[in-house]
Protein backbone atom coordinates (compact mmCIF):
# COMPACT_ATOMS: atom_id res chain seq x y z
CA UNK A 1 0.00 0.00 0.00
CA UNK A 2 1.44 3.37 -0.97
CA UNK A 3 0.64 6.80 0.41
CA UNK A 4 -2.06 7.64 -2.15
CA UNK A 5 -3.81 4.36 -1.59
CA UNK A 6 -3.67 4.95 2.15
CA UNK A 7 -5.22 8.42 1.76
CA UNK A 8 -8.03 7.00 -0.30
CA UNK A 9 -8.80 4.51 2.47
CA UNK A 10 -8.30 6.88 5.37
CA UNK A 11 -10.69 9.48 4.07
CA UNK A 12 -13.48 7.28 5.42
CA UNK A 13 -11.78 6.72 8.75
CA UNK A 14 -13.48 7.97 11.93
CA UNK A 15 -11.49 7.79 15.14
CA UNK A 16 -13.33 6.26 18.06
CA UNK A 17 -15.47 4.01 15.91
CA UNK A 18 -15.05 0.47 14.68
CA UNK A 19 -13.53 1.76 11.43
CA UNK A 20 -10.05 0.82 12.62
CA UNK A 21 -11.04 -2.83 12.69
CA UNK A 22 -11.33 -2.77 8.93
CA UNK A 23 -8.12 -4.50 7.74
CA UNK A 24 -7.44 -1.92 5.02
CA UNK A 25 -7.98 0.99 7.41
CA UNK A 26 -5.72 -0.70 9.97
CA UNK A 27 -3.03 -1.13 7.35
CA UNK A 28 -3.36 2.48 6.23
CA UNK A 29 -3.19 3.70 9.82
CA UNK A 30 -0.06 1.66 10.36
CA UNK A 31 1.46 3.28 7.30
CA UNK A 32 0.47 6.75 8.55
CA UNK A 33 2.21 6.02 11.83
CA UNK A 34 5.47 5.62 9.92
CA UNK A 35 4.94 8.38 7.35
CA UNK A 36 5.09 11.91 8.69
CA UNK A 37 3.48 13.53 5.65
CA UNK A 38 0.67 10.98 5.61
CA UNK A 39 0.26 11.48 9.32
CA UNK A 40 -0.15 15.24 8.88
CA UNK A 41 -2.62 14.68 6.05
CA UNK A 42 -4.59 12.26 8.23
CA UNK A 43 -4.75 14.71 11.12
CA UNK A 44 -6.20 17.38 8.85
CA UNK A 45 -8.60 14.94 7.21
CA UNK A 46 -9.86 13.87 10.60
CA UNK A 47 -10.35 17.47 11.68
CA UNK A 48 -12.21 18.18 8.44
CA UNK A 49 -14.46 15.16 8.96
CA UNK A 50 -15.11 16.20 12.55
CA UNK A 51 -16.09 19.67 11.39
CA UNK A 52 -18.47 18.21 8.83
CA UNK A 53 -19.86 15.76 11.32
CA UNK A 54 -20.59 18.62 13.70
CA UNK A 55 -22.53 20.36 10.96
CA UNK A 56 -24.68 17.32 10.31
CA UNK A 57 -25.32 16.87 14.00
CA UNK A 58 -26.58 20.39 14.30
CA UNK A 59 -29.68 19.34 12.41
CA UNK A 60 -32.42 19.64 14.98
CA UNK A 61 -35.93 18.30 14.61
CA UNK A 62 -38.58 21.00 14.61
CA UNK A 63 -40.32 21.55 17.91
CA UNK A 64 -43.36 19.37 18.36
CA UNK A 65 -42.36 16.68 15.87
CA UNK A 66 -42.17 13.99 18.53
CA UNK A 67 -45.54 14.97 19.98
CA UNK A 68 -47.07 15.08 16.51
CA UNK A 69 -45.84 11.56 15.72
CA UNK A 70 -47.22 10.24 18.98
CA UNK A 71 -50.54 12.00 18.67
CA UNK A 72 -51.01 10.82 15.09
CA UNK A 73 -50.27 7.29 16.21
CA UNK A 74 -52.81 7.60 19.01
CA UNK A 75 -55.36 8.93 16.54
CA UNK A 76 -54.65 6.04 14.19
CA UNK A 77 -55.10 3.57 17.05
CA UNK A 78 -58.42 5.20 18.01
CA UNK A 79 -59.55 5.16 14.40
CA UNK A 80 -58.61 1.51 14.07
CA UNK A 81 -60.39 0.73 17.31
CA UNK A 82 -63.49 2.54 16.07
CA UNK A 83 -63.28 0.67 12.78
CA UNK A 84 -63.03 -2.60 14.70
CA UNK A 85 -66.00 -1.66 16.86
CA UNK A 86 -67.97 -0.68 13.80
CA UNK A 87 -67.01 -3.89 12.06
CA UNK A 88 -68.08 -5.90 15.09
CA UNK A 89 -71.34 -3.99 15.26
CA UNK A 90 -72.03 -4.53 11.56
CA UNK A 91 -71.12 -8.19 11.89
CA UNK A 92 -73.46 -8.47 14.88
CA UNK A 93 -76.31 -6.82 13.01
CA UNK A 94 -75.73 -9.06 10.00
CA UNK A 95 -75.69 -12.10 12.25
CA UNK A 96 -78.93 -11.04 13.88
CA UNK A 97 -80.51 -10.43 10.49
CA UNK A 98 -79.32 -13.82 9.29
CA UNK A 99 -80.72 -15.48 12.41
CA UNK A 100 -83.99 -13.62 12.02
CA UNK A 101 -84.14 -14.65 8.37
CA UNK A 102 -83.45 -18.25 9.23
CA UNK A 103 -86.03 -18.18 11.99
CA UNK A 104 -88.58 -16.64 9.65
CA UNK A 105 -87.81 -19.21 7.00
CA UNK A 106 -88.07 -21.96 9.57
CA UNK A 107 -91.36 -20.55 10.79
CA UNK A 108 -92.68 -20.14 7.26
CA UNK A 109 -91.69 -23.61 6.18
CA UNK A 110 -94.31 -26.13 7.18
CA UNK A 111 -92.80 -28.97 9.17
CA UNK A 112 -92.78 -32.29 7.46
CA UNK A 113 -95.99 -34.08 8.29
CA UNK A 114 -95.55 -36.89 10.78
CA UNK A 115 -98.38 -38.73 9.12
CA UNK A 116 -96.89 -38.31 5.66
CA UNK A 117 -93.54 -39.62 6.84
CA UNK A 118 -95.24 -42.53 8.55
CA UNK A 119 -97.21 -43.30 5.42
CA UNK A 120 -94.11 -43.19 3.24
CA UNK A 121 -92.15 -45.44 5.60
CA UNK A 122 -94.92 -48.01 5.79
CA UNK A 123 -95.41 -48.06 2.02
CA UNK A 124 -91.70 -48.70 1.59
CA UNK A 125 -91.95 -51.51 4.13
CA UNK A 126 -94.89 -53.01 2.26
CA UNK A 127 -93.09 -52.90 -1.05
CA UNK A 128 -89.62 -53.94 -0.03
CA UNK A 129 -88.86 -54.21 3.61
CA UNK A 130 -90.92 -56.55 5.72
CA UNK A 131 -90.67 -60.18 6.65
CA UNK A 132 -93.80 -61.97 7.66
CA UNK A 133 -93.56 -62.84 11.35
CA UNK A 134 -96.56 -65.11 11.28
CA UNK A 135 -98.02 -66.78 8.21
CA UNK A 136 -101.63 -67.76 8.59
CA UNK A 137 -104.94 -67.44 6.83
CA UNK A 138 -106.79 -67.11 10.09
CA UNK A 139 -107.23 -63.81 11.83
CA UNK A 140 -107.47 -65.08 15.41
CA UNK A 141 -103.87 -66.22 15.70
CA UNK A 142 -102.84 -62.87 14.31
CA UNK A 143 -104.44 -60.97 17.14
CA UNK A 144 -102.94 -63.33 19.69
CA UNK A 145 -99.51 -62.98 18.20
CA UNK A 146 -99.76 -59.22 17.89
CA UNK A 147 -100.98 -58.88 21.44
CA UNK A 148 -98.03 -60.92 22.64
CA UNK A 149 -95.74 -58.63 20.72
CA UNK A 150 -97.47 -55.60 22.23
CA UNK A 151 -98.53 -54.41 18.80
CA UNK A 152 -102.06 -53.08 18.24
CA UNK A 153 -104.26 -56.15 18.22
CA UNK A 154 -107.67 -54.69 18.93
CA UNK A 155 -108.00 -53.19 15.50
CA UNK A 156 -111.28 -53.05 13.61
CA UNK A 157 -111.23 -54.10 9.99
CA UNK A 158 -113.33 -52.12 7.59
CA UNK A 159 -116.18 -53.99 6.01
CA UNK A 160 -114.53 -54.43 2.61
CA UNK A 161 -111.37 -55.83 4.09
CA UNK A 162 -113.14 -58.48 6.10
CA UNK A 163 -113.68 -60.39 2.88
CA UNK A 164 -110.07 -60.30 1.84
CA UNK A 165 -107.83 -63.28 2.48
CA UNK A 166 -105.40 -62.85 5.34
CA UNK A 167 -101.91 -64.19 4.68
CA UNK A 168 -100.05 -63.26 7.85
CA UNK A 169 -98.72 -60.44 9.93
CA UNK A 170 -95.59 -58.64 11.01
CA UNK A 171 -94.65 -56.01 13.53
CA UNK A 172 -92.97 -52.86 12.23
CA UNK A 173 -91.47 -50.00 14.18
CA UNK A 174 -92.40 -46.32 14.12
CA UNK A 175 -90.44 -44.03 16.39
CA UNK A 176 -90.07 -46.77 18.97
CA UNK A 177 -93.69 -47.86 18.83
CA UNK A 178 -94.92 -51.14 17.45
CA UNK A 179 -97.00 -51.00 14.30
CA UNK A 180 -99.19 -53.85 13.28
CA UNK A 181 -98.91 -55.01 9.69
CA UNK A 182 -101.60 -57.37 8.45
CA UNK A 183 -101.06 -58.84 5.01
CA UNK A 184 -103.86 -59.82 2.61
CA UNK A 185 -104.33 -61.13 -0.85
CA UNK A 186 -106.61 -59.40 -3.36
CA UNK A 187 -106.90 -62.53 -5.42
CA UNK A 188 -105.02 -61.08 -8.35
CA UNK A 189 -101.99 -62.97 -9.60
CA UNK A 190 -99.00 -62.25 -7.42
CA UNK A 191 -95.45 -61.64 -8.58
CA UNK A 192 -93.13 -64.55 -8.05
CA UNK A 193 -92.07 -64.89 -4.42
CA UNK A 194 -94.81 -62.60 -3.12
CA UNK A 195 -97.59 -63.77 -0.88
CA UNK A 196 -99.50 -60.53 -0.35
CA UNK A 197 -100.64 -57.52 -2.33
CA UNK A 198 -102.81 -55.71 0.19
CA UNK A 199 -101.53 -54.37 3.50
CA UNK A 200 -103.06 -52.80 6.51
CA UNK A 201 -100.97 -50.93 9.07
CA UNK A 202 -102.35 -50.07 12.46
CA UNK A 203 -100.71 -47.79 14.98
CA UNK A 204 -101.88 -46.08 18.15
CA UNK A 205 -103.07 -42.57 17.45
CA UNK A 206 -100.91 -41.25 20.23
CA UNK A 207 -97.82 -42.23 18.24
CA UNK A 208 -98.56 -39.78 15.42
CA UNK A 209 -98.27 -36.08 16.23
CA UNK A 210 -100.64 -35.11 13.43
CA UNK A 211 -102.91 -38.10 13.48
CA UNK A 212 -106.08 -37.47 11.49
CA UNK A 213 -109.34 -36.91 13.26
CA UNK A 214 -111.78 -39.75 13.04
CA UNK A 215 -113.61 -39.57 9.78
CA UNK A 216 -113.66 -40.73 6.21
CA UNK A 217 -110.45 -42.26 4.80
CA UNK A 218 -108.14 -39.92 2.92
CA UNK A 219 -106.69 -41.36 -0.25
CA UNK A 220 -103.20 -40.62 -1.47
CA UNK A 221 -100.83 -42.13 -3.99
CA UNK A 222 -97.54 -43.02 -2.39
CA UNK A 223 -94.83 -44.60 -4.43
CA UNK A 224 -96.63 -47.11 -6.66
CA UNK A 225 -99.39 -47.84 -4.20
CA UNK A 226 -102.60 -46.08 -3.42
CA UNK A 227 -103.27 -45.56 0.24
CA UNK A 228 -106.21 -44.78 2.46
CA UNK A 229 -105.65 -43.31 5.88
CA UNK A 230 -108.24 -42.92 8.58
CA UNK A 231 -108.58 -42.87 12.30
CA UNK A 232 -111.03 -44.82 14.35
CA UNK A 233 -111.07 -45.17 18.10
CA UNK A 234 -107.54 -44.78 19.33
CA UNK A 235 -106.01 -46.23 16.20
CA UNK A 236 -104.80 -44.89 12.88
CA UNK A 237 -105.23 -47.20 9.92
CA UNK A 238 -103.31 -47.21 6.70
CA UNK A 239 -104.42 -49.46 3.87
CA UNK A 240 -102.22 -49.87 0.83
CA UNK A 241 -102.75 -51.64 -2.44
CA UNK A 242 -101.48 -51.50 -5.96
CA UNK A 243 -104.09 -50.10 -8.30
CA UNK A 244 -106.45 -47.19 -8.43
CA UNK A 245 -108.86 -45.54 -6.02
CA UNK A 246 -111.68 -47.86 -7.02
CA UNK A 247 -109.56 -50.87 -6.20
CA UNK A 248 -108.82 -49.43 -2.80
CA UNK A 249 -112.35 -48.35 -2.01
CA UNK A 250 -113.46 -51.96 -2.49
CA UNK A 251 -111.65 -52.77 0.74
CA UNK A 252 -112.89 -49.91 2.86
CA UNK B 1 -50.56 -1.48 16.25
CA UNK B 2 -47.70 -1.27 18.67
CA UNK B 3 -48.41 -0.77 22.34
CA UNK B 4 -48.68 2.96 23.08
CA UNK B 5 -46.01 3.14 25.78
CA UNK B 6 -43.62 1.06 23.73
CA UNK B 7 -44.30 3.25 20.72
CA UNK B 8 -43.65 6.45 22.65
CA UNK B 9 -40.35 5.10 23.95
CA UNK B 10 -39.33 4.18 20.45
CA UNK B 11 -40.19 7.63 19.14
CA UNK B 12 -38.27 9.29 21.96
CA UNK B 13 -35.18 7.23 21.15
CA UNK B 14 -35.14 7.51 17.40
CA UNK B 15 -37.13 10.46 16.13
CA UNK B 16 -34.21 12.89 16.26
CA UNK B 17 -31.62 10.72 14.47
CA UNK B 18 -34.23 9.67 11.95
CA UNK B 19 -35.15 13.26 11.32
CA UNK B 20 -31.47 14.14 10.86
CA UNK B 21 -31.09 11.35 8.34
CA UNK B 22 -34.29 12.39 6.58
CA UNK B 23 -33.15 16.00 6.48
CA UNK B 24 -29.81 14.95 5.03
CA UNK B 25 -31.57 13.04 2.29
CA UNK B 26 -34.55 15.22 1.50
CA UNK B 27 -33.10 18.63 2.25
CA UNK B 28 -36.33 20.26 3.39
CA UNK B 29 -37.93 20.30 6.79
CA UNK B 30 -41.35 19.42 5.46
CA UNK B 31 -40.11 16.38 3.57
CA UNK B 32 -37.94 15.31 6.49
CA UNK B 33 -40.91 15.51 8.87
CA UNK B 34 -43.05 13.53 6.45
CA UNK B 35 -40.41 10.85 6.09
CA UNK B 36 -39.91 10.60 9.84
CA UNK B 37 -43.64 10.34 10.52
CA UNK B 38 -44.14 7.87 7.72
CA UNK B 39 -41.36 5.70 9.12
CA UNK B 40 -43.03 5.50 12.51
CA UNK B 41 -46.42 4.91 10.91
CA UNK B 42 -44.95 1.92 9.10
CA UNK B 43 -43.40 0.75 12.35
CA UNK B 44 -46.79 0.94 14.04
CA UNK B 45 -48.33 -1.43 11.53
CA UNK B 46 -45.40 -3.68 10.59
CA UNK B 47 -42.93 -3.36 13.45
CA UNK B 48 -44.30 -6.48 15.12
CA UNK B 49 -42.85 -8.48 12.23
CA UNK B 50 -39.34 -7.64 13.45
CA UNK B 51 -38.24 -10.56 15.61
CA UNK B 52 -34.81 -9.27 16.65
CA UNK B 53 -35.27 -6.23 18.88
CA UNK B 54 -31.61 -5.29 18.45
CA UNK B 55 -32.32 -4.54 14.78
CA UNK B 56 -34.85 -1.82 15.47
CA UNK B 57 -32.48 1.01 14.60
CA UNK B 58 -31.39 -0.65 11.36
CA UNK B 59 -35.02 -1.44 10.52
CA UNK B 60 -36.15 2.16 11.05
CA UNK B 61 -33.34 3.66 9.02
CA UNK B 62 -33.91 1.13 6.26
CA UNK B 63 -37.59 2.01 6.12
CA UNK B 64 -36.89 5.72 6.07
CA UNK B 65 -34.37 5.31 3.26
CA UNK B 66 -36.79 3.18 1.27
CA UNK B 67 -39.53 5.73 1.74
CA UNK B 68 -37.18 8.45 0.62
CA UNK B 69 -36.28 6.53 -2.54
CA UNK B 70 -39.96 5.90 -3.24
CA UNK B 71 -40.81 9.55 -2.81
CA UNK B 72 -37.88 10.55 -4.96
CA UNK B 73 -39.07 8.30 -7.75
CA UNK B 74 -42.32 10.24 -7.69
CA UNK B 75 -40.54 13.56 -7.89
CA UNK B 76 -37.85 14.86 -10.19
CA UNK B 77 -37.30 18.22 -8.69
CA UNK B 78 -34.03 17.44 -7.00
CA UNK B 79 -31.06 19.28 -8.44
CA UNK B 80 -28.11 17.40 -9.72
CA UNK B 81 -24.63 18.59 -10.23
CA UNK B 82 -22.19 17.13 -12.69
CA UNK B 83 -18.96 16.40 -10.99
CA UNK B 84 -15.85 14.90 -12.26
CA UNK B 85 -15.15 11.54 -10.84
CA UNK B 86 -14.19 11.85 -7.19
CA UNK B 87 -10.53 11.72 -6.65
CA UNK B 88 -8.77 10.51 -3.62
CA UNK B 89 -6.80 13.73 -3.55
CA UNK B 90 -9.37 15.72 -1.71
CA UNK B 91 -9.57 19.48 -2.15
CA UNK B 92 -7.86 21.28 0.60
CA UNK B 93 -10.56 22.81 2.71
CA UNK B 94 -9.46 23.73 6.13
CA UNK B 95 -11.50 22.45 9.05
CA UNK B 96 -11.88 26.06 10.13
CA UNK B 97 -13.47 26.97 6.79
CA UNK B 98 -15.94 24.14 7.20
CA UNK B 99 -16.74 25.28 10.70
CA UNK B 100 -17.70 28.68 9.34
CA UNK B 101 -20.28 27.14 7.01
CA UNK B 102 -23.78 26.78 8.28
CA UNK B 103 -25.55 23.45 8.33
CA UNK B 104 -27.90 24.50 5.56
CA UNK B 105 -24.95 25.05 3.27
CA UNK B 106 -23.55 21.61 4.00
CA UNK B 107 -26.93 19.96 3.43
CA UNK B 108 -27.38 21.85 0.19
CA UNK B 109 -24.04 20.51 -0.95
CA UNK B 110 -25.08 16.98 0.00
CA UNK B 111 -28.19 17.37 -2.14
CA UNK B 112 -25.90 17.89 -5.12
CA UNK B 113 -23.89 14.76 -4.48
CA UNK B 114 -24.87 11.83 -6.69
CA UNK B 115 -28.01 10.36 -5.22
CA UNK B 116 -26.51 6.95 -4.64
CA UNK B 117 -23.85 8.42 -2.37
CA UNK B 118 -26.09 10.66 -0.27
CA UNK B 119 -27.43 8.09 2.16
CA UNK B 120 -24.09 6.46 2.97
CA UNK B 121 -22.52 9.87 3.57
CA UNK B 122 -25.37 11.00 5.81
CA UNK B 123 -25.20 7.81 7.86
CA UNK B 124 -21.42 8.11 8.01
CA UNK B 125 -21.57 11.56 9.57
CA UNK B 126 -24.74 11.30 11.60
CA UNK B 127 -24.90 7.99 13.26
CA UNK B 128 -21.40 6.67 13.61
CA UNK B 129 -22.85 3.61 11.90
CA UNK B 130 -20.27 0.97 11.19
CA UNK B 131 -19.69 0.14 7.56
CA UNK B 132 -21.61 -3.08 8.11
CA UNK B 133 -24.58 -1.21 9.65
CA UNK B 134 -24.66 1.14 6.70
CA UNK B 135 -24.61 -1.88 4.41
CA UNK B 136 -27.50 -3.42 6.36
CA UNK B 137 -29.56 -0.24 6.26
CA UNK B 138 -29.01 0.39 2.57
CA UNK B 139 -29.18 -3.30 1.66
CA UNK B 140 -25.97 -3.20 -0.33
CA UNK B 141 -22.75 -5.21 0.03
CA UNK B 142 -20.06 -4.02 2.41
CA UNK B 143 -17.60 -3.34 -0.41
CA UNK B 144 -20.18 -1.18 -2.14
CA UNK B 145 -20.59 0.88 1.02
CA UNK B 146 -16.86 1.53 1.20
CA UNK B 147 -16.58 2.59 -2.41
CA UNK B 148 -19.70 4.75 -2.20
CA UNK B 149 -18.40 6.41 0.94
CA UNK B 150 -15.09 7.17 -0.71
CA UNK B 151 -16.77 8.72 -3.72
CA UNK B 152 -19.54 10.45 -1.77
CA UNK B 153 -17.21 12.03 0.75
CA UNK B 154 -14.98 13.16 -2.10
CA UNK B 155 -17.88 14.70 -4.01
CA UNK B 156 -19.19 16.50 -0.94
CA UNK B 157 -15.84 18.06 -0.17
CA UNK B 158 -15.34 19.01 -3.82
CA UNK B 159 -18.66 20.82 -3.80
CA UNK B 160 -17.94 22.58 -0.55
CA UNK B 161 -14.52 23.62 -1.83
CA UNK B 162 -16.08 24.94 -5.03
CA UNK B 163 -18.64 26.95 -3.07
CA UNK B 164 -16.04 28.31 -0.70
CA UNK B 165 -13.83 29.31 -3.60
CA UNK B 166 -16.74 31.03 -5.40
CA UNK B 167 -18.03 32.57 -2.17
CA UNK B 168 -21.44 31.01 -2.75
CA UNK B 169 -23.94 30.41 -0.04
CA UNK B 170 -26.58 28.20 -1.63
CA UNK B 171 -30.07 28.65 -0.31
CA UNK B 172 -31.76 25.76 1.39
CA UNK B 173 -35.23 25.59 2.68
CA UNK B 174 -34.65 24.83 6.32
Amino acid sequence: MNRDEAKKILQRYRPGTTDATDPLVAEALALAAQDAELSRWLAEAIARQEALRAKFRQIAPPAGLKEQIISEHAAAVRMKSRRHSLAFAVAGVLLLLACAGLFGWWQATPPASDLAIYRGRMVRAALTGYAMDLTTNSEAPLRTYLAQRQAPADYVLPAGLQHATVTGCAVEKWQGANVTLICFRTGKPLPAGESSDLWLFVVDRSKLKDAPAPGAPALANVNRLITATWAAGNKVYLLCVAGDAATLRAYL
Amino acid sequence: MADNAEFENLVARFYAPLYQFAMSLAGTEADACDLTQQTFAIWATKGHQLRDASKVKTWLFTILHREFLDSRRRQTRFPHCDLESAEFELPSISPAAISRLDTAHVLAALQKVDEVYQAPVALFYLQDCSYQEIADILKVPLGTVKSRLARGLGQLQQLLARDLTAGQNPPLNL
